[in-house]
Order: structure tokens, then C-alpha cells, then sequence
């Protein structure tokens, strides 16, 4: 009997032992088969999915600290499909929040596209309207139980970065924007712009929640410290707006820079635009060189340029500050007869008074002498026509013919001499005569004061351009348009401060002729003459009031430079000497 | 084996120390059973190491989550201080507390012996370690079958 049992159990331990082996070798045969290839195949493709980090744009400082441009948060608005119960409420909350239109947003949540189950109805909602529907959706939901028509339910927030500007269009033209995309374009956000955007880092990441998978270190993109002082470019903002209703002037700029190391304090320019709402360019400026005219922009600046002509006429030893020369008014060159600015003779004249007088005839008896390989040679040394180098995005490098371009006339070298027939931007202008300022060697003006990164600044050295003239030339030179504003009377004068400068009437050139009617008028000076800390350079074209410089450009320079001095803690030059003999 | 009749004390003794079937049976249970039961204690201690990886994986993430939102808020909050003390904010507010800007005659210069203003903001802080998963132990990111195989690879090398 009880072997009987004991042959059972065998025989039924044997038959569950064989249906196990059957079980483990089913398993291994489906595991094995040509489909489980493919079940694995398919798995893998979902195992790891790539995911991008961005890491958060630098943000932009003025020289004090200040923040110029930063990041605020803002909402993409969409819809579970999956779990929305009542269109109809979220397309009038959603609607009658955000002004847009009813039956557009019920189309989309009525048909959407095939497949998907989240759609996005509005997206860079500010903050406070999608504060205020989360609070709304919150409300309904507490009256009604969640899931009831009449409820928000469906409706999600999801909040993401964007740039932000606090200062709105103060320093537009130099801070540029950033694109919903995150492109910068213009000014400092795009000639910075892959060092403000980080680095981006793609991984492979298993979906598997038990992998724990490496979060990338994805550092934030660089922070900027400008140059640019945002009290400065207020002040200059303000005075120049002040000055073109008061002159009637259709545009204009002021640009304020440190001759000694190239520094840009302020770039104030007429056009500018609130960065935050930056779909507005087209409505703002018809084409790009007007975004920021300063480096952009160029023009036949008048008799600003006297003063190159006179730094090489003086270096190359044609002239000392003691040279006289007889004007009789008119002078011919290249088979046309020049004037001076008021068409008459000026007699005996040394080359301070040439420069405080600004005449025409004197620039063109100069360049004339050097001859037009010497003067062009200068005019090249001094960086007319090039680009300056500028940190700025949309530099324009002007124009400068030469003999044998085609466009050159015999005449060009008495013109070019008093800045007609020769094109610059301010910036170029301000970099050429920073030699005159900074014992002849020219600075390459910038706006990039430092960057930081992981916590550590790093300030960017000053760099310096050509040295087109000798010590001795700018020293001279620099006491010359001291001296000329001075014996003028000049409206630039400065209380307080021995400032130098020169204005620059210069007629427009109107489909290949002069428009006798109408003027740009500049000024560039800087102070104080025997340590140069600032200088600045006005530029307000075709003011209706007078359309001499020394009447439109010279006071606003005058007041520009009163409210310099106050802002960069220059003190009055008496002050200033007796602290210094100390 | 056969057992001589003379014998019978013998073949009782044989009997009596003989293992009983059934206790050979029970021996070969209760190692079946050892073996199943180490088998279940080491899976068991696998889902427990594998589940606790897989939440602490989880945590980092949200973590990873928070802080980069807890970022944004600060740089968000950032702006909109910047906003409320914007120049034209600033000017605003000034003005209407009665102060308008100082003309040059009525400012004063004082020489401070020994003070350097300061010419512009430096930013620099004192830089932050970053946590990444390589500077943390490889105890709380690694399972139990990844340890083994690292071992297991390890030793591959070595040999």
C-alpha cells in the first residue's frame, strides 16, 4: 500500500516536474523566438530617450551692478485632453483673460491633431493673468467637484524662462534682444551671444526609473558686466530728447567714452525701443543701421574731422601750431573752388585760429601740402573706413575713397580734409581723435567691462589700436582745441572743467547733390584736457533752429559733459590739481 | 546486501541506524527549501536595493526639478527688483519725494583721506561645489547587479 503511494507521488512529482521543464523551456523558446528579437528591438527604442538641458541665459549688468537684463517667468497654457471636461468654461476663461478669440480656441480643443492628448492654446503668458486663471481654475474647482462641467479641469500651467529687461528701452540700442527662440540679435546680446546661451547638453536618458541616470551639468550661460553707466545713458537719454524737441532736430545721438581706456560710458541714440516688446522692431526702424546709429550709422561728418587733418598735417611736420597762412576766403582744388562756412576771408591766420575758426580753405591749404599720399596714409592710420572693433553687433566700417578708387576725384582731398565727401560713424570718429586724448595711441572703445562665470569675474583688459601720432602731436593738438574753444567762447565750455573739442557743420548730400538747406551738426569733446576722463560726441541731424554746430551740438555737449562730471565723481579741475598736489 | 540469518542482532542494529525513506526525503525538502528560501531572501533583497534606487533616482530628479525652479523664481524675483529700481522707477520715486537732480554749483567735494571709490561692481562669490551624480558614492547610485558586474568586470581585468 505504501509503496503504491510512494509510486504515485513519483509518478505525479515526475509529471509536475516535467511540466515545469515544459514551462522553463516554453520561456526560453519565446524568449529566443524571432518575435522576441523584435519585442526587444522595440523596447530598446523606448529604453533611453535623448533630453536636452538648457542651461539659463547670462544675465547683463551695468558697470554698478545694476541689472539690465535678466530672465522672468512666464506661461505656456494648454489643455489635457485626457482629463477635460468642459471646453466651453476654459474657452471663455481662457478668452475673456486673455482677449483672444472664443470660437478659435474651441476648434482647437473640439478637433485637435490626431494622436496627441496635450494641446498648447497660448503660449508666454505674463505671469499675472496665468496667476490669475490658476486662482480662477482653483475657485471653480472648490465649488464644483472636480471633474463637473463648469470646472477648469484639463486646463495646465507650465512655466518657463524668458528675457526680461527692467529698464524697458533704456540702453536698447546697446543691450540688443533675445528672440523667443533665444537668438540674441543686435548690440551686446548678439555679439555675445554664445557666451550669454551656455552650452546646451544633450543626453541619453534611460526611462527606466530604476536607472539612475547622470544629471548633466549644464553651467549657466556667462554673466556681463558693461562698461555703460545706467544713470550716464539715462542722463544722456534724457538730454538728448530734451535737445531734439528743443532744436527740432530729426535724429540724433550722444555717445560718452573713456578716451584713455575705450570704455563706452553711454550710447544714447533718439530711436529707441521697449526690448520686452520686441516684436516691435519693424514699427520702430525701417532697416538695421538704425538701431544703434552710433556704430551703425554712417556720415559725412563735417568739420569734426578737421581735427585729424590737423593732427597729421602737425605730426608729419607740414605745420607747428605757430604756421600762419594768409585765408582769402576761397581756395581751388581738383578744378573746384572751396569756401569757407561763411564764404569769406579770414586773413592772417595761425593754426589755432584756422581750428577755432574752422576754415575750410586752411583744411584744404593742409591736406594739399601733405599731399594726398601722406593725408590718405593718416586718414588710414587713423582708422577712417575701418571698423573700429567695437563689441557691438552691426558695426559699420564708413567709407574712405582713395586715389584710385573709382569714385576719386582730385577734388576728394580738399573735401575729405574738412569732412564732406568721406563717410564715418560717431564711433569711429571718437576712436580716431581718442589719440589726440591718450598721448596718440588710439583705444578700441568697447562695452564689455568683465565676465562672470562659476562665481569668478574676470575683467577684460583695455585694448589699444594704432598710434597714428606722436606723443608731442596729441599734446599740442589737445591745447590747440582747448585754446579754440576757449578764445571762441565756445557754448561747449564746461564751468569748472578746461575742456577740448571741435563742432562740425557738414551739408547733407541729397541723390549726389549738396542740400543747402539742411545740416548735421556734431561736437566731439572730452575733459579735462590735462587728464582726459570722458569724451563725447553729439550728433543731431537736420535741426530745424540754426543749422550751425556751434549753436545745436555744442551746448548739449556742454550740458551732456556738466552731468558727466557729476556722475562720474570728476571733481572741478582746481579741486582736482590741489588734490593732486597733496 | 545480504545479511547472514546468524546475524539477526546485526541486521536489527543496520535497521535501527538505517535513515529512515522518509527522513531522506524531509533532508532533500528541507534543502530544496534552503535553497529556495536563500533564493528568495537575495531577490527580496534585490527589489528592496532596486526599489530604493529607483525612489532615490526619483528624489534627485525632483530635486533636480526644484532647483532649477527654485533658479528661476530667484532670477525672476531678480527682474522684478530690478524693475522697481529701474533709473526711471528710481527718478520717478525721487521726484516725488520733493528731490530733483543737483545742479554742478551747489555740489561740494570733500577729500576722504584714504577712500577709493570704487569704479565698478565686482560679482564674483565664492564658488559653489556642483552636485552631480559623479560626486556622489557610488553606493546610493548603484544596484546591486550593477555593483556585481562591476566587480565581476574588475576582476576580469585583473586576472
Amino acid at each position: 500500500m505504501r509503496q503504491q503511494y510512494g509510486r504515485r507521488s513519483q509518478v505525479l512529482a515526475g509529471a509536475l516536474a516535467l511540466f515545469a521543464f515544459a514551462i522553463v523551456v516554453q520561456m526560453t523558446r519565446i524568449q529566443n523566438s524571432p518575435e522576441a528579437e523584435i519585442f526587444r528591438q522595440q523596447s530598446e527604442a523606448y529604453a533611453y530617450e535623448y533630453r536636452t538641458f538648457y542651461p539659463n541665459r547670462g544675465e547683463i549688468y551695468d558697470r554698478k551692478g545694476r541689472l539690465l537684463a535678466g530672465e522672468k517667468i512666464i506661461y505656456e497654457i494648454g489643455v489635457d485632453l485626457s482629463i477635460m471636461t468642459d471646453p466651453h468654461a476654459i474657452a471663455f476663461a481662457v478668452s475673456d483673460t486673455l482677449g483672444m478669440d472664443y470660437d478659435g480656441l474651441m476648434d482647437v480643443m473640439q478637433n485637435p491633431p490626431e494622436g496627441l492628448s496635450y494641446i498648447i492654446l497660448v503660449d508666454y503668458v505674463d505671469a499675472e493673468q496665468a496667476l490669475y486663471l490658476q486662482e480662477l481654475k482653483k475657485a471653480l474647482n472648490e465649488q464644483a467637484p472636480e471633474g463637473s462641467v463648469g470646472g477648469l479641469t484639463g486646463l495646465q500651467f507650465k512655466p518657463h524662462p524668458q528675457r526680461s529687461y527692467p529698464e524697458n528701452a533704456l540702453g536698447s540700442n546697446i543691450l540688443g534682444f533675445v528672440s523667443r527662440e533665444g537668438t540674441g540679435y543686435f548690440g551686446v546680446e548678439e555679439k555675445y551671444d554664445s557666451l550669454l546661451a551656455g552650452n546646451p547638453v544633450t543626453v541619453l536618458v534611460p526611462t527606466d526609473p530604476n536607472k539612475a541616470f547622470e544629471i548633466p551639468n549644464a553651467p549657466d550661460g556667462t554673466t556681463l558686466i558693461l562698461t555703460i553707466d545706467r544713470d550716464l545713458q539715462a542722463a544722456a537719454e534724457d538730454i538728448l530728447d530734451t535737445a531734439l524737441g528743443n532744436y527740432g532736430a530729426q535724429d540724433g545721438l550722444i555717445a560718452i567714452m573713456n578716451p584713455r581706456t575705450g570704455e563706452l560710458y553711454a550710447m544714447a541714440v533718439s530711436r529707441r525701443m521697449n526690448l520686452n516688446k520686441f516684436w516691435n522692431y519693424g514699427a520702430v526702424y525701417s532697416n538695421a543701421t538704425e538701431f544703434n546709429p552710433v556704430i551703425s550709422k554712417s556720415y559725412e561728418p563735417g568739420s569734426v574731422m578737421k581735427v585729424l587733418t590737423m593732427a597729421a598735417a602737425l605730426d608729419s611736420g607740414t605745420v607747428t601750431p605757430e604756421t600762419t597762412y594768409l585765408d582769402t576766403g576761397s581756395i581751388l582744388v581738383g578744378g573746384v573752388t572751396v569756401e569757407n562756412w561763411d564764404r569769406n576771408p579770414w586773413g592772417l591766420q595761425d593754426m589755432t585760429g584756422c581750428l577755432q575758426h574752422s576754415l575750410n580753405v586752411c583744411m584744404v591749404t593742409l591736406s594739399t601740402q601733405m599731399g594726398a599720399g601722406k593725408f590718405y596714409d593718416y586718414m588710414d592710420a587713423f582708422g577712417v573706413g575701418h571698423l573700429t572693433g567695437v563689441d557691438l553687433a552691426w558695426e559699420a566700417p564708413g567709407r574712405l575713397k582713395i586715389p584710385g578708387d573709382a569714385d576719386w576725384y582730385p577734388v576728394d582731398l580738399g573735401t575729405n580734409a574738412f569732412g564732406q565727401g568721406v563717410a564715418v560713424t560717431p564711433i569711429q570718429m571718437m576712436s580716431a581723435v581718442s589719440a589726440v586724448a591718450n598721448h596718440g595711441r588710439m583705444v578700441i572703445p568697447h562695452v564689455l567691462y568683465a565676465m562672470v562665470r562659476d562665481g569668478r569675474q574676470h575683467e577684460v583688459p583695455d585694448q589699444f589700436g594704432a598710434t597714428p601720432i606722436s606723443e608731442q602731436t596729441a599734446a599740442t593738438l589737445n591745447e590747440m582745441l582747448a585754446i579754440s574753444l576757449e578764445q571762441e567762447s565756445s557754448l561747449a565750455l564746461v564751468p569748472g572743467y578746461r575742456v577740448a573739442g571741435k563742432t562740425g557743420t557738414a551739408q547733407i548730400p541729397v541723390d549726389g547733390f549738396y542740400d543747402g538747406s539742411q545740416t548735421n551738426t556734431s561736437f566731439i569733446g572730452w575733459g579735462p584736457v590735462d587728464d582726459p576722463q570722458f569724451m563725447i560726441y553729439v550728433w543731431l541731424e537736420r535741426p530745424t533752429t540754426s543749422p550751425w554746430a556751434s549753436e545745436i551740438a555744442a551746448p548739449v555737449f556742454s550740458e551732456m559733459a556738466q552731468r558727466t562730471v557729476i556722475l562720474l565723481d570728476i571733481p572741478p579741475d582746481s579741486i582736482r590739481q590741489q588734490l593732486a598736489l597733496r | 546486501m545480504n545479511i547472514p540469518n546468524h546475524l539477526p542482532n546485526v541486521n536489527h542494529l543496520i535497521q535501527a541506524y538505517r535513515v529512515a525513506p522518509w527522513r531522506v526525503q524531509r533532508q532533500w525538502i528541507g534543502n530544496a527549501l534552503l535553497i529556495v528560501l536563500a533564493l528568495a531572501m537575495v531577490a527580496a533583497l534585490y527589489l528592496h536595493v532596486t526599489s530604493r534606487t529607483a525612489i532615490a533616482g526619483r528624489e534627485i530628479q525632483d530635486l533636480t526639478d526644484a532647483i532649477a525652479t527654485s533658479r528661476q523664481v530667484s532670477s525672476d524675483l531678480q527682474t522684478q527688483l530690478a524693475g522697481l529700481t529701474s533709473a526711471a522707477s528710481m527718478e520717478s520715486r525721487a521726484r516725488e519725494m520733493g528731490y530733483r537732480p543737483v545742479e554742478p554749483d551747489e555740489l561740494e567735494y570733500l577729500a576722504v583721506p584714504g577712500y577709493v571709490a570704487q569704479d565698478a561692481v565686482d560679482l564674483s562669490s565664492s564658488a559653489q561645489p556642483q552636485l552631480n551624480v559623479l560626486t556622489i558614492s557610488p553606493e546610493y547610485n548603484q544596484s546591486l547587479l550593477d555593483w556585481m558586474d562591476e566587480r565581476l568586470v574588475s576582476t576580469r581585468r585583473f586576472q
